[in-house]
């Protein structure tokens, strides 16, 4: 398949249509110098990823994201930036100088390239049929309460761990002594 | 039907980890929390042995390995093993803060919360055979790990290391997921057995490879082996000192765990794509964690760059038959003996540390000169321990380091020989720096800002003397008896026939 076929499928000019304008958002998330705006283009960025789930077929995830990513954490982010009142531009102390940006400009582009080369080598332009069963939304509930039971309950104790843990850590207590 | 009997270590350790945040609510005294937690840990430890002896008990069916939910989780002699490595060095890890924390004021029931939730996950760990269950029993090592890093709150170095500690740790772990996805997505399935039988095209692909590659990255950041090891000097110094020790036991062997597994269980037919890539990695890890090392002036500095040069001696035997495209089932037996001594030396190295580090209220070298004048018992104890890491006989540490040499002579070849003088001229290394404290605790004479009388009236907490008790019997018991814990390793490396590799 050529370039020139794979534009000739609709499916593929609205992935380009949602592609597009969830790569542009990313870039704005890290460039933007107002924290709230970044927050901001990161909704358009996870909602573009979203809609690119659903577009796989696979709804639950797609939803996942939506609900959990733009629902909760957006909205906590915009509650964080608030209640803290951390300066909403750009911070001195947190600017490096060009000399440490640039070697790491150039392993993001190298790491880009890499990957970029390795998938297109491997899976090319070629068509992979969609799985039916993979992606219905009851079946991944029921596999996570029969096949998936232990991973799942093990989460809820990483969560569990990292509440109690923050609460410790977040709390504002007179400095302990260093021993 | 689940195997109930299978995951019953799993379901105490957590009923265990619950009930010590419910001790930690309803009493006063946070002692009690931690009396709860080793109860907890001793129940653990029942149906561990249970399983593994299972033929030989009345009314026990059921032989191991026993393969549940699909082969996605399986309980072998291997997993029994280091479960129970885990909830050993967790056991000493909480005896050991028990008397930390209570030398000041630290958030303390959360503290044993945290640690034994880590251990969950590395128990979890240890059976997982595919991705999904593996990766999410090493976020709950990871998870506790970053925040115990950042215990002591008021201290700026502490607040670094839990950040630098986790910024470095979930880079790790966001490789590792890549490299994950990038592998599923070219076979199409994430269990380990299916992985071992990937049809050679599939091999073959780039994806593959960098897959493979992005995993192998994840897990040396867990290792703190070369080139990923810069974060470990700095957050065990940083972080509470018995988090240093259940890291540089816990969390390191929870690393190796992954990373043994994966490379076994999963890419055995791609050995010669991660063996040399090991075999580098621990060659480098010897070399710049031990000529590091030599020049550090704290102890617990020192303690960080010996563990980097530990991961390399472990790794050496499995990297060597690997690249060499040797046996794996020997070299596999000799990273486990050497990871099984080595946990129970640095956790003892790390309890004196913290036992001298309280009493001096100082980890720099210079301050523990004299220490034979004013504490034998401690002094007696830096020498079993450091001159155990450094693999004098007969302590626990030579027969690591014979297992590790036999192992990688075995292999033969040019990687095994290389790798063989390598570790043989880093020992020499090593031994430098080990004898260089022992020497400083014995014969250098006390400095004179050290009031003698007063420290000599200090005692030792009783649950440090229990850690250091178990920790230092077990190093001579396993240097004079060392079948034990090759018996024990040869067990564990049973796995392969078990998985029919």
């Amino acid at each position: 398949m050529t370039i020139g076929d794979w534009l000739t499928e609709s499916a593929n000019w609205a992935f380009l249509f949602l592609a597009i304008p969830t790569f542009v958002a990313s870039v704005m998330v890290v460039s933007s110098r107002n924290v709230v705006r970044a927050v901001l283009y990161l909704v358009i960025a996870l909602g573009g990823s979203a809609a690119l789930f659903l577009m796989l077929g696979a709804e639950f995830v797609g939803w996942t994201v939506v609900l959990v990513y733009i629902g909760a954490v957006i909205i906590l982010f915009l509650i964080g930036i608030m209640i803290t009142r951390a300066p909403l531009t750009k911070s001195v102390d947190l600017s490096h100088p060009i000399s440490a940006k640039a070697p790491a400009a150039l392993l993001s582009v190298l790491l880009f390239g890499v990957v970029a080369w390795a998938v297109v080598e491997s899976f090319g332009l070629e068509t992979i049929p969609l799985p039916e069963e993979a992606t219905r939304t009851g079946e991944i509930g029921l596999s996570i309460f029969t096949s998936w039971v232990i991973p799942f309950e093990v989460v809820s104790f990483v969560l569990l761990a990292a509440l109690i843990g923050g609460i410790v850590l977040a709390r504002k207590d007179e400095p302990a002594e260093v021993p | 039907m689940i195997d109930y009997h299978a995951i019953l270590p799993e379901i105490i350790l957590a009923l265990t980890v619950l009930a010590v945040l419910v001790t930690d609510l309803v009493t006063k005294d946070k002692y009690y929390a931690a009396v709860v937690g080793m109860a907890g840990l001793f129940a653990t430890m029942i149906p561990l042995l249970t399983l593994a002896l299972c033929d030989d008990l009345a009314g026990c069916s059921g032989e191991l390995p026993r393969v549940l939910f699909g082969g996605s989780y399986v309980v072998d002699q291997y997993a029994v093993v280091l479960k129970a490595v885990f909830v050993f060095a967790v056991f000493i890890a909480l005896l050991l803060a028990v008397a930390y924390l209570e030398s000041d004021r630290y958030y303390e029931g959360e503290f044993y919360f945290l640690l034994l939730a880590a251990a969950l996950g590395g128990v979890v760990m240890s059976s997982s055979r595919d991705f999904l269950t593996l990766i999410i029993g090493l976020e709950l090592v990871s998870g506790p790990g970053f925040l115990l890093a950042g215990w002591r709150k008021g201290d700026e170095r502490s607040n670094e290391a839990a950040l630098k500690f986790f910024i470095i740790g979930v880079t790790g772990l966001a490789l590792l997921l890549m490299g994950v996805s990038l592998v599923y997505g070219i076979t199409g399935t994430q269990l380990f057995a299916e992985l071992a039988a990937t049809p050679q095209a599939i091999v073959d692909e780039p994806v593959f490879a960098l897959g493979l590659l992005f995993v192998l990255l994840g897990f040396t950041f867990k290792i703190s082996a070369v080139p990923f090891h810069v974060w470990t000097p700095d957050v065990y110094e940083g972080a509470p000192t018995p988090v240093g020790a259940w890291l540089s036991v816990g969390s390191k062997t929870a690393g190796f765990v992954g990373l043994l597994t994966v490379c076994y269980l999963a890419f055995p037919q791609v050995s010669n794509l991660w063996g040399p890539a090991l075999w580098l990695a621990a060659i480098l890890s010897m070399t710049v964690g031990n000529f590091v090392a030599i020049q550090q002036t704290n102890v617990v500095r020192l303690l960080g760059y010996s563990s980097i040069a530990q991961a390399g001696f472990i790794l050496a035997p499995f990297g060597a038959a690997a690249a060499a495209g040797a046996d794996l089932q020997q070299a596999f037996a000799a990273s486990v003996t050497y990871l099984v001594i080595y946990a129970v030396m640095n956790l003892g190295a790390f309890g004196v540390v913290i036992a001298v580090g309280t009493r001096l209220k100082t980890y720099e070298l210079a301050d523990w000169s004299g220490m034979y004048r004013w504490s034998a018992g401690l002094a007696i104890l830096v020498g079993a321990f450091f001159l155990s890491l450094a693999g004098i006989p007969p302590l626990a540490g030579w027969f690591a380091k014979l297992a590790m040499f036999s192992a990688t002579i075995a292999v033969g070849d040019i990687w095994g020989y290389s790798i063989a003088v390598v570790a043989a001229l880093n020992t020499v290394v090593a031994l430098v720096y080990y004898t260089k404290v022992v020497k400083t605790a014995f014969f250098d004479p006390v400095p004179d800002t050290i009031d003698v009388a007063a420290l000599e009236g200090m005692d030792v907490a009783p649950p440090m003397q229990l850690a250091l008790g178990i920790t230092a019997v077990l190093v001579l018991v396993l240097g004079v008896f060392p079948g034990l814990v090759s018996t024990l390793a040869q067990y564990s490396s049973e796995v392969v026939t078990a998985a029919g590799l």
